[in-house]
């Protein structure tokens, strides 16, 4: 036991005392970060960006699109649609009514939305009541050109008489040719719901469902509401299932998914969570038979990951989901900084004090930090947004973790803190067996070998950035997700067309001109028809083309309304009246005030309206279920002007695309960067460090190529962690004398199995990018562990005095 | 859009009521005059309809034949002053004028049609509790001549529909609507026939 007193006495008396002064500065930092994340995270309630588009450059950044995906995509997300079906409409309605007793007393978590039927209908007509002249459907339109006027008088003259004249809206004389009828039919097939008995109704194949729809109160992706609603949920199932035993129940929602996602990251947080924690600290005590150090060690990460995420915010004033996941893998590296000190401590003799032997390690961990720095500044150079906030986040994470070993270590541990045990004897002494790799004729043929295999697995590796192969849902969700949209025959939300125009005007026109575009796919039965704003408002052009159309077919002198004139024996001004009150109803209409009524309420989100001094507006597909078919569907927009296919499950693929191969590149500029940098110090061993992580990364890469696993973004990252962490250990191994060889040799095994227990057992996650940069690391880090002894510089026995 | 389909078919709906011949049921005298309709499973006759449009003077008058078969349809066959024939079955409301289909509305398609239908049927069937879910009914019943009062239970419907009154004894004899845009229908049905005999082959092969 040190007595502090000698210590004091020591010479290294000022540095320590400097040293002390350096660390109460230093914890004024961190409280300064602490307090800064708790302001960030608990006052502001910041919460990171996770739109994968926002993480393109700025120049294929988008507004009207981003736009565009927002009223897409998230006004559906806070949606939970059920559809209740059984054999017939009273069950139906039996098993629905059932369902819902169970969610109305739970309206502040799942709010059902309703809706005053008759007030609706009401608004919903007086919305184009006053426009009639105005509507034709496309096939009116053709048949008033082409029909013979005979038709049309018959036609409305068997509407006059007939008991049940046809479709009829008010009066007849408001609608005497029945045109306004046919349009708002058409208008009504554009979904196949309707409502009865105060329910919304949709039939398919024999079974008659009623659609139920809610809103949800909190946040799709919050836990805690999760938790509460998929229980709900299952236990409205149960209630419509004991009501009508035959009954079956589809729901969709964003909230279904997210809870399956976050169930099963939840039973993996608890197994391979458990378990890599578990593993480290029985690691720990083996070494250590303390956990002293795993507290160290942790305390500097999360410093680490606590500044990163502060300075970075007031840097970028915004960081994306992504950033921080990848940041804080790659701030991983840190715990070499602290394993090193910490076995340093071990191997170094119980006179030296902390702060002298921080002296001695000091190069070391400067290099090894440098190392890092410089690998993950490739990173900063690229276009992309995310890779530069992911660079500077890994960056200032390593820094802060580094300075807290720097400043903080040497006074928290003492000479004497630790004490080695059998295991970690045993273990370090190992290193004195491992073969090292020797440029003779044996060497020369395992690296031939090893050549041929790695070639052989390289060739065969191929790369998938299908986002669709990121996620697992559980196929009763998918399913079920299928099922609906069949049913409601719901517009795909992922791909549509995006419209754009200098006026509302053009917009319009530009919708119609693709809709003409889009007969023909809709005639080969692609898809089964569009959403779009102009269905419901036609453009100005359209509108008085349709009423000229009119006045000159129908109303025209000697025309049909003549012919009915004579056959109710009704006089030429009862004519000249009627022909006035039609083309009266032309009050021209709007998207504006359309999308304030109640009836464009279900369409808003197509309507995008004015964006930086341009209109846009979305014409969305409805089903469309064949992927194959969107090509076809591309090719039509370049054909119009200011029309623009969107395809999103693609665009993000794309971004998968762009980041894995910058990352590859950022990959080969950081193995070049620290290549140069070693070579200053290790002159013509530098190679001898680079070689573990270069080796192991190609050695894991080939076994992917000849497993067929495809390359993803997420094995690029972990082979970018395989360089930080294996370059340190060549540092490390670098060291010259046996003794503290020995030692180096315990830090790389203490880091390379917490690497293995907290990134390696990933593996097992059966979330897709998990388990890749899990698997990539326990090969690699395995590999990298067990080879890069053999590249350690071979030791001159001579300099070894110290023990 | 989907409440102002219905409102047209509202129209529809209650057409078909009517022409259902049996629509009086519920309630204590509509038990009663439930009891004294004839419910054949086909029936034919002639129909005599005034309509009254709001903007035109003369009253618009038109007849034909009519035939109602259960578990079929419906076949409105309009013979002065111009022949049109309207169809209803449980897959589509089809109207022909010249052999030519001048409007159609499929099941498939329009999903309104088959509950038009289903109700349609259930009312023919009797079942009581498909029309007093869409109606008040309101009749009396004075020596085997009836009379009842059909108001929609749903605001909006009624709207649409308006005022609907049937007048009968075996089987329905008058049916007057009123609409609330002012236009007027009167239908007055005769020389009703049931039986098998009673649709021509040609009315039996329409609605196959």
């Amino acid at each position: 036991m040190t007595d502090p007193a000698v210590s004091n006495n020591t010479p290294g008396s000022p540095l320590r005392e400097r040293g002390r002064g350096l660390a109460l500065a230093w914890l004024l930092v961190v409280a300064l970060l602490l307090s800064h994340n708790a302001y960030l995270w608990l006052v502001q309630r910041v919460s990171p960006d996770t739109d994968i588009l926002a993480l393109l450059p700025a120049a294929r950044h988008d507004d009207a699109m981003q736009q565009a995906f927002v009223h897409m995509v998230d006004s559906a997300q806070q949606k939970v649609v059920v559809l209740v079906g059984a054999r017939d409409w009273d069950s139906a309605v039996k098993a629905a009514d059932a369902y819902t007793a169970v969610i109305t007393p739970q309206a502040a978590l799942l709010q059902p939305m309703t809706s005053d039927a008759a007030q609706l209908q009401d608004t919903w007509l007086s919305t184009f009541d006053h426009s009639r002249a105005l509507l034709l459907t496309s096939q009116q339109r053709e048949q008033l050109r082409n029909a013979p006027a005979l038709q049309w008088s018959q036609q409305a003259l068997a509407t006059m008489y007939g008991a049940f004249g046809g479709p009829k809206l008010g009066a007849w004389q408001d609608d005497p040719f029945g045109l306004f009828g046919g349009w708002v039919q058409e208008r009504a097939q554009e979904t196949p719901v309707r409502p009865r008995d105060g329910h919304l109704f949709v039939e398919s194949g024999g079974r008659s469902y009623v659609l139920l729809l809610m809103n949800l109160q909190q946040s799709a992706f919050s836990i805690a509401a999760q938790r509460q609603v998929i229980p709900l949920l299952d236990q409205a199932d149960r209630a419509a299932k004991q009501a009508v035993p035959d009954s079956e129940v589809i729901s969709a929602g964003v909230i279904l998914h997210a809870a399956a996602g976050s169930a099963q990251a939840n039973s993996e947080m608890t197994t391979i969570g458990v378990g890599s924690l578990l593993g480290i600290l029985l690691l720990m005590w083996l070494t250590f038979r303390s956990f002293k150090p795993i507290a160290l060690i942790a305390l500097s990460i999360t410093i680490g990951c606590l500044g990163a995420l502060s300075v970075s915010w007031l840097l970028f004033g915004r960081l994306h989901v992504l950033t921080l996941v990848f940041g804080a893998s790659l701030v991983g590296i840190a715990q070499d900084y602290a394993i090193y000190f910490l076995c340093m401590r071990l191997g170094a003799d119980g006179q030296l004090t902390s702060p002298q032997l921080l002296r001695r390690l000091l190069p070391g961990l400067g290099l090894m930090l440098l190392a890092a720095l410089i690998g993950y500044f490739g990173m900063a150079l690229t276009p992309f947004p995310g890779l530069r906030q992911m660079a500077v986040f890994s960056v200032l994470g390593l820094l802060f973790a580094w300075l807290t070993v720097i400043l903080w270590f040497p006074l928290l541990i003492q000479a004497d803190t630790l004490r080695s045990t059998a295991l970690a004897e045993r273990y370090s002494r190992s290193i004195g067996k491992w073969p090292l790799w020797r440029s003779n004729r044996n060497g020369y043929a395992m690296l031939a070998v090893f050549a041929v295999f790695t070639l052989a697995g390289l060739m065969r590796l191929q790369v998938s950035d299908d986002i669709r192969a990121l996620q697992k849902t559980p196929q009763h969700l998918i399913d079920d997700q299928i099922k609906l949209s069949n049913l409601l025959d719901a517009p795909t939300p992922a791909q549509f067309y995006l419209v754009r125009g200098n006026t509302a005007e053009t917009v319009l026109q530009r919708e119609e001109q693709l809709k003409q575009l889009l007969q023909a796919p809709i005639q080969q039965k692609l898809i089964s028809g569009v959403q779009a704003i102009s269905n419901w408002v036609p453009s100005q052009q359209q509108q008085q083309a349709d009423r000229q159309l009119i006045a000159t077919t129908l109303l025209a002198p000697q025309g049909p309304l003549t012919a009915i004139a004579t056959a109710i024996g009704e006089t030429a001004s009862w004519q000249q009246t009627l022909r006035e009150r039609i083309l009266a109803q032309s009050q021209p209409l709007l998207p504006e005030p359309f999308l304030a009524s109640a009836a464009g309420q279900p369409w808003r989100q197509l309507w995008l309206g004015n964006i930086g001094g341009q209109y846009a507006s979305i014409v969305a597909l409805r089903g469309l279920n064949d992927y194959q078919h969107i090509p076809v569907l591309a090719r039509i927009a370049p054909r119009i002007d200011g029309v623009q296919w969107v395809d999103k499950v693609a665009d993000i693929s794309s971004v998968l695309t762009y980041y894995r191969q910058y990352m590859g590149w950022a990959l080969l500029a950081a193995y070049a960067a620290i290549f140069v940098l070693l070579s200053l110090r290790y002159r013509r061993a530098a190679w001898r460090s680079m070689a573990p992580p270069a080796l192991a990364t190609l050695a894991t890469l080939a076994l992917f190529g000849l497993c067929a696993q495809p390359l993803q973004l997420f094995h690029v990252l972990a082979c970018l962690l395989l360089l930080g962490l294996g370059v340190d250990y060549g540092i490390f191994l670098q060291e010259p004398t046996e003794h503290y060889r020995r030692f180096a040799w315990l830090t790389v095994g203490l880091s390379a199995v917490s690497a293995l227990l907290s990134f390696g057992l990933l593996a097992l996650s059966s979330t897709p990018p998990l388990h890749a940069f899990g698997l990539t690391m326990l090969i690699g880090m395995a590999l990298i562990w067990l080879i890069s002894p053999c590249f350690a510089n071979p030791v001159s026995p001579s300099y070894d005095n110290r023990k | 859009m989907k409440l102002a389909f219905s409102h047209m078919l509202g129209r529809f709906c209650a057409a078909l009521f009517i022409t259902a011949a049996g629509a009086a049921h519920a309630a204590a005298p509509i038990a009663q005059i439930q009891a004294t309709l004839a419910k054949p499973a086909v029936m034919c006759g002639r129909f005599d309809q005034t309509k009254q449009l709001s903007g035109i003077k003369k009253p618009l008058l038109s007849n034909g034949r009519f035939c109602v078969a259960t578990g079929k349809g419906i076949l409105w066959q309009t013979l002065q002053p111009f022949p049109s024939t309207l169809r209803i079955t449980r897959e589509a409301i089809v109207q022909m004028q010249n052999g030519r289909v001048a409007m159609r509305l499929d099941a498939q398609q329009e999903p309104v049609v088959k509950m038009i239908n289903n109700v349609l049927f259930a009312l023919l069937a009797g079942d009581l509790s498909q029309l007093d879910k869409l109606f008040e009914l309101d009749g009396t019943l004075k020596n085997g001549n009836w009379q009842v009062a059909l108001k929609a239970r749903e605001p909006g419907l009624a709207k649409a529909i308006g005022d609907i009154r049937l007048d009968g004894g075996a089987y329905v004899n008058k049916v007057t609507m009123q609409e609330a845009s002012g236009d007027h229908t009167e239908i007055v049905f005769s020389d009703i026939k049931s039986g098998n005999g009673v649709m021509s082959a040609e009315e039996g092969a329409m609605f196959d």
